[in-house]
This record gives C-alpha cells, sequence and structure tokens, in this order.
C-alpha cells in the first residue's frame, strides 16, 4: 500500500518527460512565463486574462510560449516559482510582483542569466528589472485634489485606504494626506481599510456608519469603494442629486453611476447599478499593465531597448468626461469611450480602465474571456 | 486534535522502531521521489546552482516549522509564526549597520526578538494556563501592529555580508550556506530532544496529567518550547532577511498556513506527543518543491490550487495508509456486518427484551432537599462564557465614551448585528468543528465559492434565488459531508482535509466563473440584508432565530450532546455507542451549511459575490469561538458563548473603524483587547 503513492508518481514523473520533449520540438518561440501572485481577485483576474489574450493576438501567437504560473500570496513561494522558471529556461518573465523588495535577489540572479524580468502594477526595486506601472502619489494627489475643490476646500472627510504595508496604498495614502493637509478647513473624520475590495469596503463603511452617518460626511476618498458607497447612500435614502462626491476606484459599477440621471442607451441596469449622476473621479491602475509588459518582453527579447520604467499614464474620468461605450469595440474605446453597458459587464466591480493605445491587441473581449481583438 | 483514535492503532507491533519513525520515513520517500520527478522532467542534470537556490528556498519554511512543531508537540498551536518572521525581519532590515559587528549582533537581536515574543506566549500559556490559541492569536495582531510600526512599507537593506553568510556558500561550487544553517538547526533540535526539556516535550503532549504525575514541571516545560519555538522564528526570520535582502512588513504573514501544512506533512500529530523537527524540515521542502512540480507539468493557474490541494491530501494519505489506517478498519466492519447479516448473527437480529435500568423511585426527602441553585449548575458555563459578554459591554461603554450617541441609538445596534450575523453563523459550523477537537480550514472558499456559484444561478432573479439559495445551502452542506468522510474514512487530520478542500474549492470558484464572477444578487436577496422590516434590517430577526436553532441543536438534540461526547473522547464515545464518525460527517456538513449560508447572505449584503470574499473570515471564525470560551482541543463550549465573541469582536472592529488611528495601532489594540478581555474574566471568576 505504502509504495503505490511513490511509484504512480514514478510513472507520472517519465510520463511528463515525454511531454516535455515534445514541447522542445515546437519551434523556436520566445519562452516567457507569467508569474502572478493572488488569483483570488477580480483585479488579477482580469489582468491575466489580459495578458493571455496578448500571447495569443495574431502578432504574437507564433512568437510567444507563455505559460501562466500561480505563486499565491506567499513571497517566499514567489522566489521559488521565478527561479524554477530560470531553470526551466525562461527568456522572459512577466511578474506581479507579491513584494516590491523580497524579490530583488532571485530577480538579480535571473538577470545574470539574461533573463528579462518585468514587473506590473507593482514594482520591484531592483535596477535589473523593467517596471510598468502608473505613478502611485500622483494617483492619490490627483483623487485628493479633485475631492478638495468638490466640497469647497472644508468639510468631513472619510478615508478608505487598500492593503496596509504594501508600497502602493502608502504612496497613494501619504500623497492623498499631504493635499488634504494644505487645507485647515478638511477633516479626516475616520480612516477604514479596505483591502481594495468592494466586500471590505461594504463592511468597513458600515462600521464606520454606526459611529459617523452620513449626514456627518461631506465626502469620501477611496482606493477601492465609490461604487458601494454610492449604494449605501441609495439605501439610507438619499436622493441622486444629494449623492456625496466620493473620489475613487476604476470599477465599472462606479463609472456608470457618474452617468447622468437618464443617460441614453444604458442597458441592463439594475438596482444600484444605474446612471446616477454622482459627482466623482474615478482613477485606475489600469489592468492592461501586464499585457502591456508582455509586449515590451518581446520588444527586449528581440534586440530593442526599452526603458526600464515605463509609465502608465494615470487613467482619470471625472463625472463630466464619463462616456459610455454601447458595444465595447476597440474604435469606441479608442473615441474615448471608458464605461461599459452593465448588460455586457454584469459584475459592477469589473475594471473598466481597459482601454491602451498601445495595447490594439487586446480589448473588452481579452479582460472578459482572455480573447484577443480580431 | 486527535479526532478518532481507533483502538486498532494501539497494537503492539514487531517494529516498533519503523512504526514509531514511520511518518518520518514516508515523508522523505514522498520528497525523495518529488525531488527525483523533477529531476527527471526538467532539462539538463541538476547543478549545484540549482541544488543551491533550491535549498535556500525552503530554509525559511523549514525554520519556521521547526518552532511551531516543537509547540504543537506540546499539544499547543502557535498563530503568531509569521508576525514574528515580518516582525524580525522589518527590525533587521530597518537598524542592522554594515559592519560585521552589527551584522552579527542583529543575529543575535533577530534571535531575541522571536525568543520575547515566544515568552511572551510561554507565560500566558503555561502559567496563567490560557489556550495557546487565543494567546498566539492576540500576540500575532499585536506583533503585526508592532511590525508595521517599525516599518511602514517595503523598504530598508540587508548588509552584503549578512547576506552571503545565510544564502550564499559555504564552501563554493561544493556546500551552499542554507544547508549548514539547516544542518546545525537540526543539530539544535536533537540536542534538545535528546535533553531532559525534550522528552518533557514528548511527555506534556502525549498526556499532560501523567507527566505531572511523572515529576516533570510541566508548566516550565510549556514555557521553554514557545521560547525555543520563537528562537527559531527568530533565525526564520533571520534567513528570510538575508533570502530577501530586504525588509518587508507583511513578508511573513501569508506563511501561517503553509507553516502548519508542512508540519503535518513530516508526519507531526497535531494534538501532541508524536513527530518531530526533522519530518518538518522534509515537509517544508517538499511544500515548496511543489511549487517546482506544477511549473513543470504546466498546471493551469486555475487548477494549480486543485492540484496542492490534492497533492497534500495524497501525501498525507501516503504516510497513513496501512492494514490499520481507518480505511481499512470501516472495510473490515462492513465485512464483519456482512458476514453477521449471512448468519444471521447481527446485534439487532438477536430477540432479546429491552433493557430498561430498574430505577428508585424518587423519595419524598429527595424531593424537599433544597434544589441546586441555577448559579451553581451553570458555574463552569457562566465562567467561560461570560467574559466575552462582559468585554461586549465594556466595548460598548467605550464606543459611547468616544462617539456618543452610540447606545442609545437603535441604528448602532442594528448595524452591529448585521455585521454579526455572518460571523455568528459561521461560529455554529466553525464552533461545532472545534468542539470535536477540529477545525475547518476551507471556511474562506466555501463562501466565496457558493456565493458566487448562487450569484452566477440567480443573475437578480428572485425566481431563480427560490431553487439556487436552497441548492448553493445543500451543495454547501454536501461539500462539507465530503469534509468529514475525508477525516472518519481516510483518517486524514482535519486541518489538511479542509485545508486541501479550500483550495479544492478555490479552483472550482475560478474554473466556475472563468476568473470574473458575473452574476449579482436578488433584489430580496439585497432587501434581507440591507432592507428594513418592522424596524431592523430583516437578517437581525433572521439571526434571532438562527441563535434559537442553534442553542437547540447543540444543547437539547442528540446530535449536539453528541458533538461533545465526540470532543470530551472519541474512544470513550464509541465505547457509548455514538457514532462517532456520522457525527463527525455531520459536523463538517453543518459548518460546510454554515459556510455557503455567509456565502449567499455576503452576497445580498454587498450586491454580488467577488473572489476572495470569505478570505476576511478564516480566523475570525475561530477566533470569536475561543474567544467565547470554548476548548480548541474539543469537548467544552457553549453557543451563547461564540455568540458573546462575536458581538466582543464585532463591536471592537466597528468601534476601531471609527476612529482614525492607524492600522498598526489597531492591530494592536485589537490583540491586547483579546488577550485582556480573556485574562481579567478568568482570574475574576477563578
Amino acid at each position: 500500500m505504502r509504495w503505490r503513492f511513490p511509484l504512480l508518481a514514478v510513472a507520472l514523473a517519465f510520463g511528463l518527460a515525454a511531454v516535455a520533449h515534445q514541447a522542445e520540438a515546437a519551434g523556436k518561440k520566445y519562452k516567457i512565463f507569467l508569474s502572478m501572485s493572488y488569483i483570488g481577485n477580480d483585479w488579477q483576474a482580469e489582468a491575466a486574462n489580459m495578458v493571455k489574450a496578448m500571447a495569443a493576438s495574431k502578432d504574437y501567437r507564433d512568437r510567444v510560449s507563455l505559460e501562466v504560473q500561480v505563486a499565491g500570496p506567499n513571497a517566499q513561494r514567489q522566489i521559488q516559482q521565478i527561479n524554477a522558471m530560470v531553470q526551466e529556461g525562461a527568456q522572459a518573465i512577466v511578474i506581479f510582483p507579491i513584494s516590491p523588495t523580497a524579490l530583488n535577489q532571485v530577480v538579480r540572479n535571473a538577470c545574470a542569466r539574461h533573463v528579462a524580468i518585468f514587473a506590473y502594477d507593482a514594482e520591484i526595486t531592483e535596477p535589473c528589472a523593467y517596471n510598468v506601472h502608473i505613478d502611485q502619489p500622483e494617483a492619490g494627489r490627483v483623487t485628493a485634489e479633485w475631492l478638495a475643490k468638490a466640497i469647497g476646500g472644508k468639510g468631513n472627510i472619510v478615508v478608505i485606504t487598500g492593503v496596509p504595508g504594501t508600497s502602493v496604498d502608502t504612496q497613494r495614502t501619504a500623497a492623498a494626506k499631504a493635499v488634504f493637509a494644505k487645507y485647515p478647513g478638511i477633516h479626516i473624520i475616520s480612516e477604514g481599510v479596505g483591502m481594495w475590495s468592494q466586500a471590505v469596503a461594504r463592511t468597513e463603511l458600515t462600521k464606520i456608519l454606526t459611529t459617523h452617518p452620513w449626514s456627518d460626511i461631506d465626502g469620501l476618498w477611496m482606493q477601492v469603494g465609490c461604487y458601494t458607497a454610492a449604494s449605501m447612500e441609495k439605501e439610507a435614502g438619499i436622493p441622486d442629486n444629494k449623492l456625496k462626491p466620493c473620489a475613487g476606484e476604476g470599477s465599472n459599477g462606479h463609472r456608470i453611476q457618474m452617468l447622468p440621471v437618464g443617460a441614453a442607451g444604458v442597458q441592463g441596469t439594475h438596482d444600484t447599478y444605474r446612471p446616477m449622476g454622482e459627482p466623482s473621479i474615478s482613477y485606475a491602475s489600469p489592468p492592461y499593465s501586464g499585457a502591456l509588459a508582455l509586449k515590451l518582453a518581446v520588444e527586449v527579447l528581440d534586440g530593442k531597448t526599452v526603458p526600464k520604467f515605463t509609465k502608465l499614464p494615470l487613467p482619470v474620468v471625472t463625472s463630466t468626461t464619463v462616456k459610455l461605450c454601447t458595444q465595447g469595440t476597440w474604435q469606441e474605446m479608442e473615441q474615448g469611450c471608458n464605461v461599459f453597458q452593465p448588460a455586457i459587464i454584469s459584475n459592477p466591480g469589473w475594471f473598466a480602465s481597459i482601454y491602451s493605445p498601445n495595447t490594439p491587441e487586446v480589448g473588452l473581449q481579452a479582460a472578459l474571456n482572455g480573447k484577443p481583438e480580431q | 486534535m486527535s479526532t478518532l483514535v481507533l483502538p486498532a492503532r494501539r497494537r503492539t507491533t514487531r517494529l516498533p522502531d519503523f512504526r514509531r519513525h514511520r511518518g518520518l520515513i514516508v515523508a522523505i520517500a514522498v520528497f525523495v521521489v518529488l525531488f527525483l520527478a523533477v529531476d527527471v522532467i526538467t532539462p539538463g542534470a541538476f547543478s549545484y546552482f540549482e541544488i543551491h537556490f533550491m535549498s535556500a528556498g525552503g530554509a525559511t519554511l523549514a525554520l519556521a516549522a521547526m518552532g511551531q512543531t516543537i509547540v504543537i508537540l506540546t499539544g499547543g498551536f502557535d498563530l503568531s509564526t509569521g508576525a514574528v518572521i515580518s516582525l524580525v525581519n522589518v527590525v533587521l532590515a530597518s537598524a542592522m549597520g554594515t559592519s560585521p559587528l552589527s551584522q552579527v549582533a542583529f543575529f543575535v537581536v533577530a534571535l531575541a526578538v522571536g525568543a520575547l515574543v515566544g515568552a511572551f506566549n510561554g507565560i500566558f500559556v503555561a502559567f496563567v494556563r490560557m489556550q495557546s490559541i487565543v494567546v498566539t492569536l492576540s500576540t500575532m495582531f499585536i506583533v503585526q501592529g508592532v511590525t508595521l510600526l517599525v516599518m511602514e512599507k517595503p523598504g530598508g537593506t540587508i548588509a552584503p555580508g549578512f547576506v552571503a553568510f545565510f544564502s550564499g556558500d559555504a564552501i563554493p561550487n561544493l556546500l551552499p550556506a542554507p544547508i549548514v544553517v539547516l544542518v546545525a538547526a537540526a543539530l539544535v533540535w536533537r540536542l534538545i530532544r535528546n535533553s531532559r526539556l525534550g522528552v518533557g516535550l514528548y511527555a506534556v503532549g502525549s498526556d499532560e496529567e501523567a507527566a505531572h504525575a511523572a515529576g516533570i514541571r510541566t508548566g516550565w516545560v510549556k514555557f521553554w518550547a514557545y521560547v525555543l519555538a520563537g528562537l527559531f522564528y527568530g533565525a526564520a526570520g533571520a534567513f528570510i532577511s538575508a533570502q530577501t535582502g530586504s525588509g518587508d512588513p507583511l513578508l511573513g504573514r501569508p506563511m501561517l498556513l503553509e507553516v502548519f501544512a508542512a508540519v503535518v506533512l513530516g508526519g507531526t500529530l497535531l494534538g501532541g506527543g508524536r513527530g518531530g523537527c526533522i519530518g518538518s524540515i522534509v515537509g517544508a521542502y517538499t511544500l515548496m518543491i511543489l511549487v517546482n512540480i506544477l511549473l513543470v507539468l504546466n498546471v493551469s493557474a486555475y487548477y494549480s490550487s486543485v492540484a496542492e490541494g490534492v497533492i497534500l491530501l495524497l501525501a498525507v494519505l501516503a504516510a497513513s495508509l496501512n492494514r490499520h489506517s481507518p480505511i481499512a478498519f470501516y472495510l473490515r466492519l462492513a465485512r464483519d456486518k456482512l458476514a453477521a447479516r449471512a448468519h444471521g448473527a447481527l446485534a439487532s437480529a438477536r430477540p432479546s427484551a429491552a433493557t430498561a435500568p430498574v430505577l428508585s423511585a424518587p423519595t419524598a426527602t429527595g424531593q424537599s432537599s433544597t434544589p441546586i441553585s441555577w448559579f451553581a449548575r451553570h458555574r463552569e458555563a457562566l465562567r467561560t462564557i461570560l467574559p466575552a459578554y462582559v468585554g461586549f459591554v465594556i466595548v460598548l461603554v467605550v464606543s459611547q465614551a468616544v462617539f456618543g450617541g452610540t447606545l442609545d441609538n437603535p441604528g448602532y445596534f442594528d448595524s452591529l448585528l448585521v455585521l454579526s450575523s455572518f460571523l455568528a453563523i459561521l461560529a455554529l459550523g466553525q464552533g461545532a468543528a472545534i468542539l470535536t477537537g477540529g477545525l475547518d480550514l476551507s471556511v474562506p472558499w466555501m463562501i466565496g465559492f457558493i456565493g458566487i456559484l448562487t450569484s452566477g444561478l440567480i443573475h437578480g432573479s428572485d425566481i431563480i434565488a427560490l431553487w439556487a439559495i436552497p441548492l448553493g445551502l445543500a451543495f454547501g452542506a454536501v461539500l462539507g459531508a465530503i469534509n468529514g468522510l475525508g477525516i472518519v474514512l481516510l483518517g486524514l487530520p482535519p486541518i489538511v482535509m479542509t485545508l486541501a478542500m479550500n483550495g479544492i474549492l478555490q479552483g472550482a470558484a475560478l474554473i466556475y466563473c472563468n476568473g470574473t464572477p458575473a452574476g449579482f444578487a436578488s433584489s430580496a436577496q439585497r432587501w434581507f440584508m440591507t432592507g428594513h422590516f418592522l424596524g431592523p434590517t430583516p437578517v437581525v430577526w433572521f439571526l434571532v432565530l438562527f441563535v434559537l436553532a442553534a442553542l437547540l441543536l447543540l444543547d437539547r438534540t442528540v446530535f449536539g450532546r453528541r458533538i461533545y461526547a465526540v470532543g470530551n473522547s472519541p474512544l470513550v464515545a464509541r465505547l457509548s455507542a455514538v457514532g462517532v464518525g456520522g457525527t463527525l460527517i455531520g459536523v463538517y456538513a453543518l459548518s460546510g451549511f454554515c459556510s455557503a449560508l455567509v456565502g449567499i447572505l455576503l452576497s445580498g449584503f454587498s450586491g454580488q459575490a467577488s473572489l476572495g470574499m470569505g478570505d476576511d473570515y478564516l480566523l475570525p471564525s475561530i477566533a470569536v469561538v475561543v474567544v467565547g470560551g470554548t476548548l480548541i482541543t474539543g469537548g467544552r463550549g457553549h453557543y451563547l458563548g461564540m455568540l458573546g465573541g462575536v458581538l466582543l469582536l464585532t463591536a471592537l472592529s466597528t468601534l476601531l473603524a471609527g476612529t482614525t488611528l492607524p492600522d498598526a495601532t489597531r492591530d494592536i489594540i485589537f490583540g491586547l483587547v483579546v488577550l485582556s478581555a480573556v485574562i481579567a474574566l478568568r482570574e475574576r471568576s477563578a
């Protein structure tokens, strides 16, 4: 009995060795790996879909063999995983880094073996790595400045942060607070930990509202959660034209709520997932960053020079610039639409900032299903 | 955490030495096979570089698992592992200089930090005699807070000499330093094991009272166990600092569950008395090599958590399958039963008069004697239940003092109860599992999977919700029952079975929704969680009914009594004709049902289901159960106490959320309140 398992494993191993050899004969594609961190949240899944779509697109499917692996939330495992990828003969590794610093040693090792390392969305501080992300302090500053203006430079605001202890959260929050500090009339009356999740934002806001009712609050600054906040205001019976200004995330639900009440042609609305003219600013850490990183990685392998830091333009949409995509085609997005039909995107927490002029290969179908644009 | 001690296991065997080390031997065999598998599949031979890197990859986990093993050997549980590693990491990264003296000094500091936290745990566990899980949970929060105070975001550097010493080469191109570190750690463990203390560790874990009777100072043994564990965590923190060359306040936190998995894979018995640190080293490397295996097999991302869960199950099964294992026992039982039926020799087939014990009629004097007072009868229960409620009242008073307008505000209590409803429901399932001496770690993705599944089906339709919700609940119960079946039939430790189930469900959720959950809750679901019915939110009325049902279930039904019986002693329960297996399966089905219910309610609360929506409920679901006075080793506890724990922790986090205190301070306050609530009231009632 005791030997059955080991025997099975050995048999399995030999079988796989044969498979591995077949793959080697597949031709001269660039061998690129994607090391994701935690797959269990909406942003990660969407970003991964876009990377996969990029690899499957017309220009890349014959040039790139992409293998996707998940490291989970543990940096130790990502270290091990990146090393295993180097051992497997990776030419480039696209990484969503769990930690900006913990991977430095393994990344340095990979660089020494001429593997191109690309980090998307978050950063890797090791100088040999390529980074593709937005300017985090800018995200905090721009949204905070908008909110300060929206409430006329004075009033009580509630702050919902991201995951404490991460660089991204610390930078955004610090930049926003620096802005608020310039207005003596603005008071942060409470601060919740939102973990970049609509579900957590709701529990945190529910707690905060027990001690600070809506009547005490003039504005909200949230890394993720404006959609939830507007929904909760509706539950509390606040009419559409009295919604609090909210500076927050680039979720589709939030942007739909920013559309003016009665906006034409919006299909599939329900409950609070509808246009309500919420005064808002929506910023995003765009989920196409991984796809762009893959593209840049191929450029590096082609021998082109790519800057070590690709700063993504911060997608910012305000109540005046929000525009509905009726079909969600690439052409429409190119013409500046920035929110999708609820009839197509039934999950309001889905991240709508998928457009970049640099990634025409990936559009709505890429983000939803991992299918490239035709 | 033994759930089921079968009499067959107690048989003496002819190979005592092999039997004793069986867990270790199988662990090593599994590792060697996996290692060879990777070697065979990977193109080219293993170079020194690869050996070096692999040895460094698992070293932190191995050191941490060694520390955890020592605590587990004494029958304890240490949840502070990951937090201590992070703390050591940020202390080193923020303060270490580049001079050789500073580097040596900071290695000592690393060990000292670990030992100090360990001593803190040890004092409360060994001398204040509190449950290890409550103490270390509080410590975990406090240490996490302190870590964020030391360093609020990743940064800092570790001196290159320190990096090279621990993660470089001991002898270039021959011996990697991590191997030297592990050999040194293993030697330390050998010394400990062969000392009086080592004997004490095993003795205390096997039977604390017997150890005490044999003259072992059990208190000190436990104290030193936590200190030693802390030293190992300190070493792990030092090693990970060298390995990463910098600091990150979140580095250690996700390691906790993997540490437990490594310990169990290494053949150490949860609950104490059997196993050892060497096995845990092997377990740690087995877990790390899984990463390579998944990569080489090119397991699709959505399936990787499934594959990991299955491999964990298989590895533990490989260590436990033999003719004495539960499955063999049940097969024999079934065969005997069939044979008995064929011969008409079943006990139930024997015609016999119902035996009714003859009781003497109550005498008149008996009735007139003063009845035992209600307090006297319930003193034990009150002592364990009350602390949570007194803590709850104190938090309410503080909330009133800080914010005003809370105690007289029905809205405050309404929100509090809505937020409490999730944990109150989870507490029944998790509580029942803990009462039988188990744990249900599949809570997070049971919530997530059922939430995503039901809202995907419902898609806003109240009509579909009518059948989708019962279906989701039934699904939860069935998946929970599968947990129970694995635990009973395959004899898997509940931690392993439910951890694997959690991974499998995560994969199932991802595959079902293809990465993006699409559905949303129906309007009735949303009304239930956010609307109003006769004043309060509808779910508050539901919560009242749920609590009454839970109390009836645990206190007044046969099933409830059996849960306690199994928790007190599976063997005695079996001899008392309690169907231990059936009870356990029922308990895990109940827990699955409760998680599924929470998944459905949470989707109503948020309007939609999201991936990872259950992640924040695992530790709290355990915390409320133990804060409410339940014994983690099973057999003692009351649902009212758990409910008190839910109210206390929810009110406390509500209080903290209303402030602008930094997150670090909140963690520390949270930990201190949990700890002091349980201690202060312990003494008052003692």
